[in-house]
């Protein structure tokens, strides 16, 4: 799956990643691949990034948006 | 024949504005590279979330419900106009001013005339123009555009949005210089507040069913604040992308100009240079032969 995260004033990251873990409103939660299409609100925390090589990134965000359908997640982060 | 001490001091005077008008030039190129860069960088992020909106808002039956989409009876209006701090810009202030009063003119015609349309300015010769002109100016701010930061604008957009909730507003629009590139701005006119929805394009065919989390309600209320502040962000980083456009293309042609004028001058320069040259000689051949006979 694609893995977007923009903030208003750049690309944070782009790419190929097996899972990605966000912190929810209520809760943090994970995506993987082929999950089914959502909408959700993010509160401040930390972003995971599981990349295909098994490689782990750490984004931290104030709050955000994801949007995820058809394989292509887009996180709409402030940072 | 002008004396030729006049003309080498104008010669002095034109090329040292020369140098000015060229290095600013520069300075605005070097600054256009970068708010461009920004420009881009933003739209994707703005993008996306215009079409998360359209997503959710069409998802929710009772969208216009919520307090800032609804249209209320307008009584006061605040518009907003995007100029620059500083002048050597061409029209880039002057068309948007002017833009500014013929819309609240011709769009809010009573409000405006029972002084009801304020103004917010953002850049200092907007609030200075429309000030010494005895518009209502709401307040400006000018220190943003030194350094302009998402948060900052996040900050105001807030601002706005409480005013609105407040109901000293009941509609906000958005005036500034759209940048296309260097050379082209496009005056835009944008509704603030009430947001305006964008139903999501009918009949697409592959409509996805998406989970909401927590529900569609509190994902508008969380949007809409969001989509504020990007359109606001996103007006003030054009408007500075195209002034820094404005200013390189005003001070290429004054550069050029500039460099007319020293050519002229320097022909007349040259001028009337042999003509004194001519009479000196006129004078000593003549000196000479009066001597002789």
């Amino acid at each position: 799956m694609t893995v977007e995260i923009l903030t208003p004033e750049k690309s944070l990251f782009t790419g190929e990643a097996k899972l990605i873990q966000l912190p929810g409103a209520d809760g943090s939660f994970e995506l993987m691949n082929n999950h089914a299409p959502i909408i959700s609100t993010l509160a401040e925390g930390k972003i995971k990034v599981v990349e295909a090589n098994g490689n782990k990134l750490f984004f931290d965000i104030l709050g955000g948006m994801v949007e995820m359908s058809s394989n292509k997640i887009t996180v709409l982060a402030e940072a | 024949m002008a004396n030729l001490k006049e003309i080498r001091n104008s010669i002095a005077s034109v090329s040292s504005t020369k140098q000015i008008t060229s290095a600013m030039k520069m300075v605005s190129a070097a600054k256009l590279r970068k708010s461009q860069d920004a420009v881009l960088k933003m739209r994707p992020y703005a993008n996306k979330l215009q079409e998360v909106l359209a997503e959710v808002c069409g998802n929710l039956d009772n969208a216009n419900e919520n307090a800032f989409i609804k249209h209320r009876e307008i009584k006061n209006v605040l518009l907003i106009v995007v100029t620059s701090n500083r002048g050597m810009c061409g029209a880039f202030n002057s068309n948007v001013i002017r833009r500014a009063l013929q819309y609240a003119e011709e769009t809010f015609p009573v409000q405006f005339a029972a002084k009801k349309v304020h103004f917010y300015c953002f850049g200092k010769k907007g609030a200075d123009f429309l000030k010494s002109k005895n518009y209502p100016v709401a307040g400006f701010e000018n220190k943003i555009f030194d350094n302009l930061k998402y948060l900052a604008a996040a900050k105001f957009a807030d601002e706005l949005m409480q005013k609105y909730s407040l109901h000293e507003y009941d509609r906000i629009d958005i005036l500034y210089n759209k940048f296309k590139n260097a050379g082209v701005q496009i005056l835009t006119t944008e509704q603030f507040l009430p947001v305006p929805i964008s139903k999501p394009v009918a009949g697409k065919g592959t409509r996805k069913f998406y989970i909401f989390e927590p529900d569609e309600e509190e994902i508008v209320s969380q949007l809409i604040p969001k989509t504020l502040k990007t359109q606001l962000f996103k007006s003030l980083l054009d408007s500075y992308a195209s002034e820094q456009g404005a200013r390189m293309t005003a001070m290429h042609k004054a550069t050029d100009n500039a460099m007319v004028l020293i050519n002229n001058l320097k022909l007349t320069y040259n001028k009337a240079r042999q003509a004194s040259i001519t009479n000196e000689i006129l004078e000593i051949v003549s000196g000479a032969n009066a001597l002789k006979s």
